[in-house]
């Protein structure tokens, strides 16, 4: 079991530094550094003594280097377009929108995606299942903008029920959160009734049903057990995607997180920023990989045989 | 004569690695341990043992489909084992293989026409036209009739495919025919059919035949000699008429037992050993425990016992 | 018995008939491709001909089925335009998608070990990068562009084509008419070529068609961020971020790229799903 874990963290820490590496010398292919730009009324030798107090003269790999050992210690730097803070400052500032709207987004959706799965695969092939496979569909296909932008036509511009941007009152919140929750709706949906058909296919449960157990005590102490194995592993990567998913609801709805400020990073060149913030989501994915095959594991019978054996 | 096909001191160690990628580590197992067979010229010989005795291993790597970890192969009398992929391919003309799954021996997507034609295909022996007529005569020789050409295995019953896996073997005129379990997925009836066009086609064209087989009563109708397998060592070999009458070995004695009887009549006590039974009845030399080693106890008929 | 051979893909094909939803989707999407192909003759003017600048903001009429746009051009040209865009990005990324992951799935598939592991590992590279924003930051730094976009979808794109071939090589390479062909002394190049892509052919149309609104998303996405395709050619994403400006007053420029594009993703991935549930029944609901 230790083994196990061991491997895959060397494998995932390997994962995470070529992403780092890779991410590093992206941003510095991007053609012009963050004083290249026209309307910035800066000359030549001031530029040269701007870049050089933030280390931008030295060699490449000192750069990556000196960044990555700050990363360690949680210091990503100072974002150009906000010099008065440090990176993490800023994050600190974003990042409580971005939390509320994933969060509420994930659970309020991933319940009532587990629930329309469920009733999906026990109902299977009447309205239930037809309109549920037709939910998730559609969550998993149309991009969140769109979503975004269909609720904000029906219940901003026609009914003017709520409104369409902003983050001030609580009820701005409510249809970003909408927007939000198709995702994890759609994905639990769809995984769900898969997950549960398979289960419901196997022999073991024909055989209790042979042997006279009630369907409801084999839907409870039998296939969904079996079913929550495979779920389990998306559930924690999928958390951590509502951080980047976010950014088009959050560009759509004109909310002041996360994704607004990972939008702006990309267009001021902000590459402490960027980085930031492409480190930490990845750091965070890998984390979640990590731990979701942990707990697979942990879970999972025969993985643990395999290992005793 | 040099024999068709002969083993010499093959064994196959396999590494089970264990799940975790960079810190995996493994462990050895050993599936064939130090077989020699000799299989002599239009003779029929028959590996028998129960599943997980490394009889299918054995015959893979006389086909060199899977790699031996120590040994010899020898077809004809030429050492094929350490030749490469180029310099094996004319010895792979001489060899063919019937597998026991007939349904995943044919590719799906290929008609009966292409499957039988590929090995002529593949050492480019003739054109496309030469190919596939050679192939539809095959096909006949076989039972099946040139209609069936365009079909797909899908379109088959499992006896059908057999004929097609057998016709795609043979095209080549091979010297050396490996058949891991040809009948053992097959109906009764239709597993006579088999063993008859085995027999007609070996008789015709010269074939040696090494059988791969737990089902004894095949073996007994079809081979000249067998050789039991036991966790990977062969334990005992002899003429077929001589196992069937004079088994010395404990295992194989077991194996025979296990034959069903027709008549309740017959019914005879039937002994049913274990591992640690098999190993502890194992006829010994010295009263000592020490290494297992095969004896000749007369001519043809070798045993093992622990010397 | 039937009388006639039939070859399984014929099967397939009868499985793929039954299914209702992917039949209209099919047809659905047949109709935008071919709206897109001859777009010139089915729009009244140039994509990006201000013909109408007097009428700017007009509603949808007889005359402008779509009304006009901000900057005076008949919108339904726009919409019909922004199909070939997005088609043609969808398809090409696609068909990239399976250069790169038809060999990667099958060298990793056939011959397992070392060389799975390496593409296993690259696969989780990019499954613990988030997709969107490695796009965005390509996207910046090349400033966008038709061929960037294609090349940003199809990077992203290849992985699922390479895990669906990989898995069925995996499960053919057991079979033993590859050990057949082994015997008979095939290369792995024949034998891959010869029986392994063939029947692998199955998760190669679904990968593929799947990858097509994957990328035509990913566009989409980028367009609507400024950083897609460049302005004045029509994207569907782009008119999105354009028409939300105006989506008080003008409520049609935001409704039919959306409606366009929602149409077009969810039919090509309805036609797909229908495609993967008749070529493989055992992979249905996945």
């Amino acid at each position: 079991m230790i083994r196990y874990i061991l491997g895959r963290l060397a494998s995932i820490l390997l994962t995470f530094t070529v992403v780092s590496v890779i991410v590093f010398l992206m941003m510095h292919a991007v053609p012009g550094g963050p004083f290249d730009g026209n309307d910035m009324p800066v000359n030549d030798a001031v530029k040269a003594k701007l870049n050089a107090s933030l280390g931008l003269d030295q060699p490449l790999y000192v750069q990556y280097f000196k960044y990555m050992w700050g990363v360690l210690h949680f210091d990503f730097g100072i974002p150009f377009q906000s010099p008065g803070e440090t990176v993490l400052d800023l994050l600190a500032r974003a990042w409580p929108p971005s939390l509320i709207l994933g969060g509420a987004g994930v659970l309020i959706g991933a319940p009532l995606g587990i629930l329309l799965g469920m009733a999906a695969a026990l109902r299977r092939n009447t309205w239930i299942d037809y309109l549920a496979s037709a939910f998730a569909t559609l969550g998993l296909t149309i991009p969140v903008f769109v979503i975004s932008m269909a609720l904000i036509m029906v219940f901003a511009v026609w009914l003017n029920w709520l409104p369409a941007s902003g983050w001030g009152k609580p009820n701005a919140w409510v249809l970003p959160i909408i927007a939000y929750a198709a995702i994890p709706m759609a994905t639990y949906a769809r995984y769900t009734r898969s997950a549960m058909l398979d289960v419901l296919n196997k022999p073991f449960v024909t055989v209790l049903r042979a042997k006279g157990l009630s369907e409801r005590r084999i839907i409870f102490q039998h296939v969904l057990r079996n079913a929550a194995l495979p779920m389990v592993t998306v559930f924690l990567p999928m958390f951590i995607g509502t951080a980047t998913g976010s950014i088009f609801v959050e560009a759509m709805f004109r909310v002041p997180g996360l994704g607004a400020y990972f939008v702006s990073s990309i267009e001021l060149r902000d590459y402490s920023l960027e980085m930031a913030l492409i480190l930490m989501i990845t750091m965070m994915f890998c984390l979640a990989y990590l731990i979701s095959d942990i707990i697979y594991a942990l879970l999972n019978p025969r993985i643990r045989f395999g290992e005793r054996k | 004569m040099t024999p068709a096909l002969e083993l010499k001191n093959l064994s196959k160690t396999y590494q089970l690695r264990q799940s975790g990628g960079f810190f995996a580590r493994s462990t050895d197992h050993l599936a064939v341990n130090n077989v020699s067979l000799t299989l002599p010229r239009n003779q029929i010989l028959g590996l028998v043992g129960e599943s997980g005795s490394g009889k299918t291993t054995t015959g893979m790597m006389a086909m060199r489909l899977v790699e031996p970890s120590a040994g010899q192969i020898l077809v004809g009398g030429t050492d094929i084992t350490a030749l490469g992929h180029a310099a094996l391919k004319p010895y792979r003309r001489k060899m063919q293989v019937v597998f026991q799954d007939s349904y995943s021996a044919l590719d799906p997507m290929m008609t009966l026409a292409q499957i039988v034609a590929e090995p002529l295909h593949i050492h480019g022996l003739g054109t496309g036209a030469e190919q596939t007529e050679q192939a539809l005569d095959m096909l006949v020789k076989t039972g099946l009739d040139h209609s069936y050409g365009n079909r797909y295995p899908h379109e088959l019953s499992g006896g059908q495919r057999q004929r097609v896996a057998i016709a795609r073997a043979l095209i080549l005129h091979p010297t050396v025919l490996v058949a891991d379990e040809p009948t053992s997925a097959l109906d009764v009836s239709v597993k006579a059919q088999i063993i008859n066009l085995l027999l007609d086609l070996q008789a015709e064209m010269g074939l040696s035949i090494l059988f791969i087989s737990h089902d004894l009563s095949v073996v007994r109708s079809l081979t000249d000699k067998v050789a039991v397998m036991f966790q990977g060592r062969i334990v005992e070999e002899a003429t077929t008429e001589t196992i069937f009458t004079d088994a010395r070995h404990p295992y194989t004695r077991s194996l025979l037992d296990a034959i069903p009887v027709l008549n309740p009549r017959d019914r005879r006590a039937r002994t049913f050993l274990t591992r640690a039974q098999i190993e502890a009845a194992t006829p010994r030399l010295s009263g000592q425990d020490g290494r297992p080693e095969l004896l000749d106890i007369a001519p043809g008929h070798r045993l093992e016992a622990i010397r | 018995m039937s009388d006639t051979p039939r070859s399984p893909l014929y099967f397939a094909w009868r499985r793929f008939a039954d299914n209702k939803a992917a039949l209209v989707a099919g047809a659905i999407l047949l109709l935008i491709i071919l709206m897109a192909i001859f777009a010139p003759l089915i729009a009244k003017t140039g994509y990006a001909d201000q013909k109408f600048l007097t009428q700017a903001y007009a509603f949808p009429q007889a005359e402008f089925w779509f009304g006009v746009d901000d900057l005076g051009r008949d919108f339904f040209t726009r919409i019909v335009y922004g199909a070939r865009v997005s088609l043609t990005i969808g398809f090409t990324a696609a068909a990239f998608s399976l250069v790169i992951g038809i060999p990667l799935g099958a060298i990793a598939g056939y011959y397992g070990g070392r060389a799975d592991w390496c593409v296993m590992r690259l696969i989780e590279l990019f499954s613990v990068v988030p997709p969107l924003l490695a796009a965005m930051l390509l996207g910046a730094l090349t400033n966008g562009g038709f061929l960037t976009i294609v090349l940003i979808a199809a990077l992203f794109g290849w992985v699922q084509v390479c895990l669906l071939v990989r898995a069925q090589v995996k499960a053919i390479a057991q079979k033993e008419f590859v050990r057949a062909a082994q015997a008979l002394g095939a290369t792995p190049g024949y034998i891959i070529r010869r029986h392994l892509i063939p029947n692998a052919i199955s998760p190669i149309i679904v990968g593929f068609v799947l990858a097509i609104p994957l990328a035509m998303m990913l566009e989409a996405s980028l367009s609507f961020l400024g950083i897609g395709v460049p302005p004045p050619t029509p994207s569907w994403g782009q008119m999105i971020n354009v028409g939300m400006n105006f989506m008080y007053f003008y409520w049609h420029l935001a409704v039919f790229p959306t409606a366009a594009l929602a149409i077009t993703v969810l039919a090509t991935t309805l036609f797909g799903d229908g495609l993967r549930d008749a070529l493989d029944p055992t992979l249905k609901g996945r």
